[in-house]
C-alpha cells in the first residue's frame, strides 16, 4: 500500500514537472533540454567581442558551430594549419606546456582553440587526426576549420597575416591571442617563444575562482 | 537542306555568342577587366612569378560619400554611433557631421574615407559585389591611359610616382576627375588608397616563420630583396601601406571600390 502511494505520488510529481516543462517550452520558442535550470538570458555581446562574427565553423567532429559557443571561458586562440611542419607544431607543444602548467582548477575554466587557415585540406577528419597526434584533450581544445571568407574575417579581427604559397603551405604570423570569457582580446603574444609565465598570469587574472 | 543546316548552325553560333556576351557584360558603372597575368611586386622563394587573374568587373570610380550615405541610411548598424568597435575604430566616418549627415568636410562627390575593411566589405556585400583582391587591383592599376602594361609607359610612371610622393590634401577632390585608364577605370592613382579583400596577405618576407620584426623588415631596404621590380616605388609603398593596416583602421586617405565576378 505504502509503495503504491509512493508510486502514485511520484507519477503525479512527474506529470506536474512534465506539464511545467511543456508550459515553459510553449511560452518560450527557444528549445532547451527539459527541466535543466537555465541561466538568465545571455547578455548582449560587447562592442569588441570577437563573437560578433556570425560565421559558421566546423569542428573535428564535423559539427557546425559559431564562435560564440566558446563564450563563457577565456580562450587561447591560435590560427594554424594541420600540415604545417614548422611553427604550428612548435606552438601547439608550447601551448600544451602552458596547459600542463595551469593549476587544475584553472585548466577546467579555459579553452584552447586552434583555427585552420587551410579550408581545403583541414577537413574534420584531418583535424581529428591532428587532435590524436598531439593528444589534445577534448575538454580543453577546440579545433576548427571554415570557409576562406570566414578565415579571412577571423584573421582580420585577430590581426593575423597569412598567405598561401604555390606549394599550398601557409606563411602566417605567429600570434597567440588571449580572449576573455566575452571574446574580447586581452593580450596577444607574438612569436615562437611566448613568455608562458606571463600568459599564465594573464589567464589567472581572467578566471574567477 | 544544306542551307537549312547552315542557317541552324549560324543561329546556334550567334545565340551562343550572345549568351556568352550577356554573362560578360559588366553591371552599370563597372567595367570588364579582361583576364591576364599579375606579377606580384614581392615574392618569396616559393611564390609564383605570375598570378593569373580571371576577367572580372571593377567599379569605374571609388565609392563616394554620397554612395556610402545611402548605404548607412539603409544599414543603420553601419552609422557612426551604431557601429561595433570590433569592426571599425574610433575614427570611423570621423569627418562626417553626424550619423546621416556628411556635412561640409565630406562633400557627397568625394571618395568616402575613414571606413574600415569590414565596413567596405559590408558595403560591397549590400551591392552584391565584393572588394577586389590585391592581384585584381594591382593588375587593373598598372594600366596607363594608353596601354595595359603601364610599367612600360614612362610618363605614366612619373605621374603616379609624383602622387605617391605628395601628402594627401586635407580636403579630398571629387571622384572622376583623374585620367581614365586603358580599361576605362578612373582614379586608381592620385586620389585615395583603396582597401583590397586580402590586404592581410601582403607580407614582405613571404615567410613569417622567422617573423618577429615584420615591420622593420618591411620598411628596411634589405627587406625588398624579393621585389620584382625595384624601381616600382609606388608598388612598394602600396605593399608597405597594406602591410601596416588592420581591418578596423579608418584612415583619412583610405577608401575603396568594389569588384564583381563575371
Amino acid at each position: 500500500m505504502k509503495t503504491s502511494i509512493l508510486v502514485y505520488s511520484t507519477a503525479a510529481l512527474l506529470l506536474v514537472t512534465a506539464n511545467l516543462c511543456a508550459e515553459e517550452s510553449g511560452t518560450n520558442s527557444i528549445h532547451r533540454s527539459c527541466c535543466i535550470p537555465t541561466e538568465a538570458p545571455a547578455k548582449p555581446l560587447t562592442d569588441k567581442s570577437l563573437y560578433q562574427l556570425d560565421s559558421s565553423w566546423t569542428n573535428d567532429d564535423g559539427k557546425t558551430i559559431q564562435l560564440s559557443s566558446l563564450r563563457g571561458r577565456p580562450q587561447i586562440v591560435v590560427m594554424f594549419f594541420a600540415s604545417c611542419q614548422l611553427t604550428c607544431p612548435l606552438t601547439v607543444v608550447q601551448l600544451k606546456q602552458l596547459e600542463a602548467a595551469l593549476p587544475p582548477k584553472t585548466r577546467a575554466k579555459v579553452g584552447f582553440t586552434l583555427v585552420s587557415f587551410d579550408s581545403v585540406h583541414d577537413t574534420p577528419a584531418a583535424l581529428k587526426n591532428y587532435r590524436t597526434q598531439h593528444t589534445l584533450s577534448p575538454q580543453t581544445w577546440t579545433l576548427l576549420s571554415g570557409s576562406p571568407d570566414n578565415v579571412l574575417d577571423l584573421a582580420a579581427v585577430l590581426g593575423v597575416k597569412f598567405k598561401r604559397d604555390a606549394q599550398g603551405q601557409f606563411s602566417h604570423s605567429n600570434l597567440i591571442t588571449l580572449l576573455n570569457s566575452e571574446g574580447e582580446i586581452v593580450r596577444q603574444f607574438v612569436g615562437l617563444n611566448p613568455d608562458n609565465q606571463q600568459l599564465l598570469t594573464e589567464i589567472e587574472k581572467l578566471i574567477e575562482h | 537542306m544544306l542551307k537549312n543546316i547552315q542557317l541552324i548552325f549560324l543561329a546556334t553560333i550567334s545565340a551562343w555568342t550572345t549568351a556568352t556576351r550577356a554573362v560578360e557584360i559588366p553591371p552599370v558603372n563597372m567595367v570588364r577587366i579582361p583576364a591576364g597575368v599579375y606579377r606580384p611586386f614581392f615574392r618569396a622563394a616559393n611564390d609564383p612569378k605570375e598570378i593569373p587573374v580571371k576577367s572580372f568587373a571593377l567599379d569605374v570610380l571609388p565609392v563616394t560619400t554620397g554612395d556610402f550615405l545611402e548605404f548607412v541610411r539603409t544599414h543603420p548598424q553601419w552609422q557612426r554611433s551604431q557601429v561595433k568597435h570590433l569592426f571599425a575604430d574610433d575614427s570611423y566616418l570621423k569627418n562626417w557631421d553626424g550619423d546621416v549627415n556628411p556635412g561640409t568636410n565630406a562633400p557627397l562627390d568625394t571618395p568616402v574615407t575613414f571606413v574600415s575593411w569590414f565596413a567596405a566589405r559590408a558595403y560591397a556585400e549590400s551591392k552584391d559585389k565584393r572588394l577586389p583582391t590585391v592581384a585584381e587591383w594591382e593588375y587593373a592599376a598598372q594600366a596607363s591611359s594608353t596601354r595595359a602594361d603601364g610599367e612600360n609607359d614612362a610618363a605614366f610612371k612619373r605621374e603616379v610616382l609624383q602622387w605617391y610622393s605628395t601628402p594627401a590634401p586635407e580636403k579630398l577632390a571629387a571622384v572622376g576627375r583623374g585620367p581614365i585608364n586603358f580599361y576605362r577605370v578612373r582614379d586608381m592613382h592620385g586620389l585615395v588608397w583603396e582597401w583590397v579583400l586580402d590586404f592581410n596577405t601582403a607580407m614582405v618576407t613571404g615567410d613569417s616563420r622567422s617573423d618577429g620584426g615584420i615591420d622593420a623588415q618591411f620598411f628596411c631596404g634589405a627587406g625588398s630583396q624579393g621585389a620584382q621590380n625595384l624601381d616600382d616605388f609606388p608598388a612598394f609603398m602600396r605593399y608597405g601601406f597594406r602591410s601596416s593596416l588592420k581591418a578596423d583602421y579608418c584612415v583619412h586617405n583610405l577608401g575603396f571600390r568594389c569588384a564583381k565576378d563575371l
